[in-house]
């Protein structure tokens, strides 16, 4: 499947010379997809103003100038704050514009800019676009990236008066509204958010934002499929285009051919499906239809917020939290207690489910170390994670420590990535245990029985998962990378990616291996990476008989749904004829013909899938 | 010394789930306007007022910081505890 996106990928970036189709990817904060006509509300993204040296007998008009606009603005946000109706799924988000109304209030807002005309006779859009940016610098100072985000809010009240100074007192918005608009615009404050016609706006799509932005949590709310972070979305649709967005993907496509219509038409129904009917199948547990065989669904999750998505999707735990997000794009490294604080955030919000959190899993290049560190020629197989913590033991015991003491407040489980020899998981047990003894003599509260567990993903750890097993309480097989360096494939590399097969029987061969080697010991056996979310494998990984399946938590309802129509007899045969295959397309067509045949009523097949791995490489 | 004049501290650690965020904020400067008492709130050498909801954001508190509150005034000691259970319970009510 992995395969065929990428064809598809392909063909509009070669129908984008010719038919200007434009096909960009930001980043999907609110699942579903929609088609619609674009409705562009604002092509600039920060306007000029005015900037103008005040006579002295033009000062306390100003002043009165800059209150009156306050006074319209915070009139302007209590109306839209009131019309939202108690019922609608927005209410529980009246707080932002409570938070927005408070800041109209704010004396740090108005006092400094009513100072600034008054002693340098700026005018009030000058003083108060400067007060707003020293506001918003502040933010940017801030570490905790939810509280840094506050910033935007700052911003859109800012706006807002700024929009009434300079004559231009209404929302953005739109008189004659298509019956299937797509909003498109540089950014959406949450109030505009909240005045969305829910039925005429089918989703938006807009440059600014990200995941933790107010904009984007009201529109999971609304259940309206949203793109942010699209950056230049707003210059690249008109008024008008055609256009297509995928919540899941993040993918938004301009004036798509009528083949791209067709085929995201049909995933627009899979989506419909999931909202109409998959859903309950969320809180259902896996089990085949025979009840012979029950298999826990986790989810694979990045960020904090991601966790109540993946609960109401129906995960029964975390199977990878991925911490590299935490070390990223900062120059410093994040202290014991920053990390203490977001794992220990997790493991709240996931109560009571079991958390594994998987260690550090970058490469030298991307964190600062101590390490002289020269360029490597092949990253892949150079200092990445186990790797690199074992050479940064300092690093590493930061890490551990956080970990261990938050796994006091909740079921937590620790995976190490990349082990490739018994030396580096002894070795990384004993530092486990070394930070043990030193939590102990601080007497600080940490959990002393956390179970451990490797990541298999490298060749050589599959070929010792028995010596593995005997030191570990659990185990789990990353397929990504494990497919990656079992078929010596990068797959970022357009030359070679076709190669890279999920189904090849290589890789079987070597998952197989993992569950036997380490089941005969009485431990369970995980898989995370995308082979686990992809329905059309669920057949053999329950022949092969996985113990649990993490996945992106939008795949949960549908992976639960199909183990509950499936029985054992049916898995086991298919698992027998796919390891009776040689070739990875034989056991793809194989399995897509039973899917088909099976479910002819749903499109499992092109289930999109979610990029998770923005952060990477 | 008068009870009016009276100044109350308490160090409180901020354990709710996203520390003092928007909502949050937003409550306790909405909670504020019930109390007479003058209040701040202080987290590494930076006081701000507890009326003031960008005060309150930029005082960055993340969950797991501590906050220094400072109250003055008759009712000084239910505000602190009014601003204890906002920043010490995951959802604050209403």
């Amino acid at each position: 499947m992995n395969l065929k996106d990428r064809e598809d990928q392909t063909r509009l970036g070669a129908a984008a010379a010719s038919e200007a189709t434009v096909m960009l990817r930001g980043i999907g904060v609110s699942s579903g997809v929609a088609i619609g006509q674009a409705i562009v509300l604002e092509r600039v993204a920060t306007e000029i103003h005015p900037r103008r040296i005040l006579r002295t007998d033009e000062v306390e008009p100003e002043i009165a100038r800059f209150e009156s606009a306050v006074k319209r603005a915070a009139d302007q946000l209590d109306q839209i704050r009131k019309s939202i109706h108690p019922e609608h799924p927005l209410n529980g988000h009246r707080y932002i514009l409570d938070t927005h109304l408070l800041l109209l209030e704010d004396r740090m807002l108005l006092n400094g800019t009513k100072n600034a005309i008054r002693t340098e006779c700026q005018n009030a859009e000058w003083a108060l676009s400067e007060n707003i940016d020293r506001i918003i610098a502040a933010f940017d100072t801030i570490e905790d990236e939810y509280l840094r985000e506050r910033a935007r809010d700052v911003h859109f009240v800012g706006e807002r008066v700024l929009r009434i100074l300079m004559g231009r007192s209404e929302d953005k918005r739109i008189d004659q509204l298509p019956p299937h608009a797509i909003i498109v615009a540089h950014d959406l404050s949450p109030a505009e958010t909240a005045q969305l016609e829910r039925e005429q706006v089918l989703g938006f799509a807009i440059d600014m934002g990200g995941k933790t932005s107010h904009t984007a949590i009201m529109a999971r709310s609304l259940k309206m499929p949203a793109v942010t972070g699209l950056e230049r979305i707003s210059r690249e649709a008109q008024t008008g285009d055609t256009i297509i967005i995928d919540g899941g993907t993040g993918v938004v496509i301009v004036n798509p051919d009528p083949d791209t219509i067709f085929r995201y038409k049909e995933r627009r129904e899979i989506y419909r499906k999931y909202q109409q009917s998959l859903m309950a199948f969320g809180k259902l547990p896996a089990v085949t239809r025979d009840g012979d065989r029950s298999v826990r669904i986790m989810a694979n999750v990045e960020l904090l917020d991601e966790i109540e998505i993946a609960m109401e999707h129906g995960c029964e735990g975390i199977g990878l939290f991925r911490t590299e997000y935490l070390f990223l794009g900062r120059s410093d490294l994040p202290s014991e207690e920053e990390q203490y604080e977001a794992y220990r955030r997790v493991l709240l919000r996931s109560r009571p489910n079991v958390v594994t959190i998987r260690t550090l899993d970058l490469g030298a290049d991307k964190i600062p170390t101590s390490l002289k560190f020269e360029k490597e020629t092949n990253p892949a197989m150079g200092l990445r994670a186990i790797r690199l913590c074992l050479s940064n033991r300092d690093v590493f015991k930061v890490q551990l420590r956080a970990i261990l003491r938050a796994a006091a407040v909740g079921e937590c489980r620790l995976l190490l990535p990349m082990i490739s020899c018994l030396r580096e998981l002894i070795a990384a047990k004993e530092i486990v245990q070394e930070v043990k003894q030193d939590l102990q003599k601080e007497g600080l509260e940490y959990d002393p029985n956390i179970r451990l567990g490797v990541l298999v993903e490298v060749p050589s750890a599959v070929a010792i998962a028995d010596l593995i097993a005997r030191e570990v309480d659990f185990v789990s097989i990353g397929t990504n990378d494990l497919i990656q360096y079992a078929l010596a494939i990068d797959r970022v590399n357009e030359h070679v990616s076709y190669l890279y097969d999920t189904l090849h029987p290589a890789v079987l061969r070597l998952i197989r291996q993992v569950i036997t080697a380490v089941q005969v010991r009485g431990i369970g056996v995980a898989m995370c990476g995308e082979m686990a979310g992809d329905p059309v494998n669920i057949p053999i990984l329950l022949g092969l008989d996985l113990d649990e399946l993490s996945m992106n938590a939008l795949s949960i309802p549908m992976i639960k749904k199909l183990i509950r129509s499936i029985g054992m007899d049916e898995c086991r045969d298919l698992t027998a004829r796919a390891f009776d295959m040689s070739d990875a397309q034989d056991i793809h067509f194989m399995l897509e013909e039973w899917i088909r045949e099976r479910f002819p009523h749903d499109y499992f097949v092109d289930q999109p899938q979610q990029g998770n791995e923005r952060h990477e490489h | 010394m008068s009870m009016a004049d009276e100044v109350i501290t308490k160090i409180l650690k901020v354990s709710n789930g996203l520390g003092i965020h928007a909502r949050v904020a937003t409550r306790i400067v909405q909670k504020m306007q019930e109390y007479s008492c003058a209040v701040t709130l202080t987290k590494d050498d930076v006081e701000v007022d507890a009326r003031s909801v960008l005060g309150l954001l930029l005082l960055a508190a993340a969950p797991g910081s501590e906050v220094l509150v400072k109250a003055k005034g008759p009712d000084g000691g239910s505000a602190i505890q009014e601003i204890a259970r906002l920043i010490q319970s995951d959802e604050p009510q209403g």
